[in-house]
């Protein structure tokens, strides 16, 4: 009784070893391949976190004013918006989508705040959750016209991306939205903790409580395994009943919640709402993600990488910034290492 | 490849005095892991004719085409063409001996005109280097004048039918003058009655090399053939030429042997008069309808040639393709059209091609294997008790003897049986009455086949009503009780619960499967 399952190992049978010694076309035997790759496997997270390490070693070596509390104070308030967007865009990428948008929705969404509240503190909450609004409702729109209308993830998010950026210039005439209240600020600069030389921000606070927010989901809940199998394979998924589309838009929503929460940030920080902000920030999330070592196709992938990514990210852009190197070169390695990155944690699969 | 002037002409047989024939296997044998697919395998096959190659899935069939076609290297015996030992299996070597081959799953690059995927890899140019697009037009639309396509070269190959995608890929393997051309089930993808045209070009080509053709319709065999090889289990059972064959012979020789101790006994209950599932009317995507009614603890095998419409019809009781019409379970109606509709009433399916819509291959065992069950295990705020999944999860693996190295361990880095074992685990840790199984062992090796078997009919003895696909007639009779024959889309025969049993149920299956006049011969006289 053999079957079919007599031709299906032929597949993998290698047409090497012909008596005359002619090698085919054929692609050299998979064994050694297979080696390569399940070693890079292996290593991959844990050399991530090495190479993290590494730098911090290397920088505080050379620069005497990068391993200070300051210092790192810096790096976590200014991760912390990108960290935002990397958190979203590591849920729409594990479901094999992309979501180009986030820069620009950031934009949109800091000029929406600010045009609510501009010049009047009462407006506060208003402004908040107008600008939150703004991002989900992009959110939104992007995971309906991917779920429900099938156009692919990468046209919908840039057509969204100029859209929300368009908006953002129309909003505000293309000028900054300025004269924001004081409480409207103290977003950004409010001091959570008492001590005098430790400072704890809102968007730190706002960062780490997101990774662990989004840690839990991704890990601990049926939604978070749900978004790993619509990622991994959308058709399995639909048969073992799981509401693909739902899932489908649940993520871009988050992402664009995120979005929405680090422009109010951003237009804090930057004490107004300018539509010109936010741009590049998509593809910086991107690079997190990736480097973190999820997989463009969806289903591989995790939150703890993408902080990896970030922070690697994060911490070369300031040790580099101390050590005076010019951000031309800065951009030039920054380039290099997200695809040494991805080369590294890619896994080959049939 | 040298050329031996001592070397022996190969032994002429009955059919052919002293011509040379143009395509001569000798003892072919071939085994892969162990496994024998091919076992003394010798034929002759002459310049002008049309040779079947027939057997049942995994025969060897497509494993002596790829030896021919060099995709293969035997471990015993020898190819020759006109005489000439082939002494490198190599397809590029094949080619230039004028060996082509046209692949069961064709490969054309559907976003392109005709007349380009006609000249593939050897485009014409001008003078200038640039693509001579006029001058390919015209040779393009000779070459399908002279098998008499009336198509325009200049059309997307998109908007052919499979069928005519075929007769193009055909042109395209013999342009460059193959003198043997093997055609590797050239009719599965077509449906049945659109085979005419490619059979006129078959009868065509035949004048200039040697055709070699497989398939297992028995109707297309004596209509094309000029002689039948038949194969069973890797030997060769059966060679005749076309005017000595009867159709009830080549039925003998691919089914041959008695139906194995693969499957284990088969109990039916008596207290199975429920019906679990009634399908009314089903029209699945605006095909003709279907009706059938499966009992409790019953096993309904679906048999028929690919393309029947079998895979469509589980799929559309499934809800994840468009149907019409009415599924009753347990005496309720399931909402049409939604997966989710029908898992919640108690329906399972089990695709064919567990890769692309079984698994959750970047994801480890447990994963998977609570797919469809989350709720069941998911508390306040949607939270995965993991503890309990596993200890479930860990139960259905003892049960199914699924052989992994733990319940992390990725699926896909799995065999194929013990693929197949998560993806029937995903359905056990929750309350199936019905279970729709399409071809359950496709791409799994024995061992792990009767394992399978075993679960299927410990399910159905627990009272789950089982209705399964499978091209392979043993496993069709084997295990299920009672057998719905497809063709065309549409049901056209049965086999009842003695029937299945009886000797003559093989034979009667295939002439419902084939479409041979069953009136015609009746099966008792031709066994006796």
């Amino acid at each position: 009784m053999t079957q079919s399952g007599a031709e299906t190992p032929a597949i993998t049978e290698p047409t090497s070893g012909q008596p005359d010694g002619s090698m085919g076309s054929e692609p050299q035997p998979r064994k050694g391949r297979f080696n390569v790759s399940s070693i890079r496997a292996a290593l991959a997270p844990r050399a991530m976190a090495l190479v993290l390490i590494l730098i911090v070693f290397m920088f505080t070596l050379l620069s005497p004013r990068f391993a200070t509390v300051s210092n790192g104070q810096t790096i976590l308030e200014l991760a912390s918006v990108l960290a935002l967007l990397a958190i979203g865009q590591t849920f729409v990428i594990l479901t094999g989508g992309i979501d180009l948008s986030v820069g620009s929705v950031v934009a949109l969404t800091g000029v929406v705040a600010a045009k609510i509240v501009q010049g009047n503190p009462d407006m506060f909450i208003p402004a908040v959750i107008g600008g939150i609004g703004v991002g989900l409702t992009c959110g939104l729109i992007n995971g309906t016209l991917v779920a429900r209308f099938r156009v692919p993830s990468f046209i919908v998010t840039l057509g969204m991306m100029t859209s929300a950026s368009g908006l953002a210039y129309y909003i505000s005439n293309g000028s900054p939205v300025s004269n924001l209240p004081k409480n409207y600020l103290a977003i950004s600069t409010l001091n959570l903790a008492s001590e005098g030389g430790f400072q704890l921000k809102i968007p730190v606070v706002l960062m780490v409580v997101g990774f662990a927010v989004a840690w839990v989901i991704l890990t601990r809940t049926a939604y978070g395994m749900r978004i790993y199998a619509v990622g991994g394979n959308s058709m399995a998924s639909r048969i073992a009943g799981v509401r693909v589309n739902w899932v489908l838009v649940s993520a871009y929503a988050v992402s664009g919640t995120l979005a929405g929460v680090a422009g109010v940030i951003l237009a804090a920080r930057v004490t107004a709402g300018i539509p010109a902000t936010g741009t590049g920030y998509e593809l910086d999330s991107i690079a997190a993600v990736v480097v973190g070592g999820a997989s463009l196709s969806g289903g591989v992938g995790t939150i703890g990488g993408t902080a990896l990514g970030l922070f690697l990210i994060q911490t070369l852009n300031n040790g580099f910034d101390m050590l005076n190197i010019s951000s031309f070169v800065q951009k030039i390695i920054k380039g290099a290492l997200i695809v040494g990155a991805v080369y590294l944690t890619s896994r080959r699969r049939d | 490849m040298q050329v031996l002037a001592a070397d022996p002409l190969p032994p002429t047989t009955l059919t052919s005095l002293a011509e040379v024939p143009e395509l001569s296997c000798q003892d072919l044998a071939k085994s892969f892991a162990g496994v024998t697919v091919l076992e003394n395998v010798s034929f002759d096959f002459y310049k002008g004719t049309v040779n079947i190659l027939a057997g049942e899935n995994g025969a060897g069939k497509s494993t002596i085409l790829k030896i021919v076609s060099g995709q293969y290297h035997p471990d015993k015996g020898n190819v020759r063409v006109a005489g000439e030992p082939v002494t490198s299996f190599d397809p590029r070597h094949a080619r230039r001996l004028g060996i082509g081959i046209v692949p069961q799953e064709l490969a054309p690059v559907l976003d392109m005109p005709v007349y380009q995927n006609l000249f593939l890899g050897r485009e014409l140019h001008t003078r200038t280097g640039l693509l001579d697009h006029h001058e390919m037009i015209a040779q393009s639309r000779e070459m399908l004048g002279v098998f008499g396509i009336d198509i325009d070269p200049r059309i997307w190959m998109r908007r052919l039918s499979v069928a005519v995608m075929q007769l193009v890929e055909i042109v395209k393997t013999t342009t460059w003058g193959a003198r043997i051309l093997l055609l590797d089930e050239p009719t599965s993808a077509i449906p049945e009655g659109e085979a005419d045209v490619l059979f006129e070009v078959i009868r065509k080509l035949k004048e200039r090399c040697v055709v070699v053709y497989t398939t297992h319709r028995i109707a297309e065999m004596t209509a094309i053939g000029d002689r039948v090889v038949v194969l069973r289990d890797g030997r060769l059972t059966y060679d005749r030429s076309i005017d000595e064959v009867t159709e009830t012979d080549i039925v003998r020789a691919m089914i041959g042997r008695s139906l194995t101790q693969l499957f284990p006994r088969k109990t039916l209950s008596d207290a199975t008069d429920d019906p679990a599932l009634e399908v009314r009317d089903l029209s699945v995507e605006r095909q003709p309808p279907v009706s059938l009614t499966i009992r409790r603890g019953e096993i309904l095998g679906i048999g028929g040639l690919r393309g029947a419409g079998r895979s469509e019809l589980l799929e559309g009781i499934f809800g994840v393709r468009p149907s019409s019409g009415e599924v009753i379970l347990s005496g309720k109606k399931v909402r049409r059209g939604d997966p989710v509709a029908s898992i919640d009433a108690g329906v399972a399916l089990v695709t064919e091609d567990r890769k692309r819509s079984g698994l959750v291959l970047t994801q480890p065992v447990l994963e998977n294997a609570v797919l469809p069950n989350l709720e069941r295990f998911s508390g306040l705020f949607g939270w995965f008790r993991r503890g309990q999944a596993e200890g479930v999860v860990t139960e259905i693996v003892q049960q199914t003897r699924l052989k992994s190295r733990g319940l992390d361990q990725l699926v896909e880095t799995l065999s194929g049986g013990n693929q197949q074992k998560v993806v029937l685990a995903k359905w056990l840790s929750r309350d199936i009455s019905v279970l729709l199984l399409d071809e359950p062992t496709r791409g799994v090796d024995v061992g792990a086949r009767s394992e399978i078997y075993r679960i299927i009919t410990d399910l159905a003895a627990k009272g789950m009503a089982i209705l399964m696909v499978s091209s392979e007639l043993e496993e069709l009779l084997g295990i299920s009780h009672r057998v719905l024959v497809m063709r065309r889309r549409a049901v056209v025969g049965e086999l009842g619960v003695s029937e299945v049993a009886s000797p003559t149920a093989p034979e009667r299956y295939l002439r419902f499967a084939t479409g041979m006049d069953v009136m015609e011969l009746e099966p008792e006289e031709d066994l006796s």
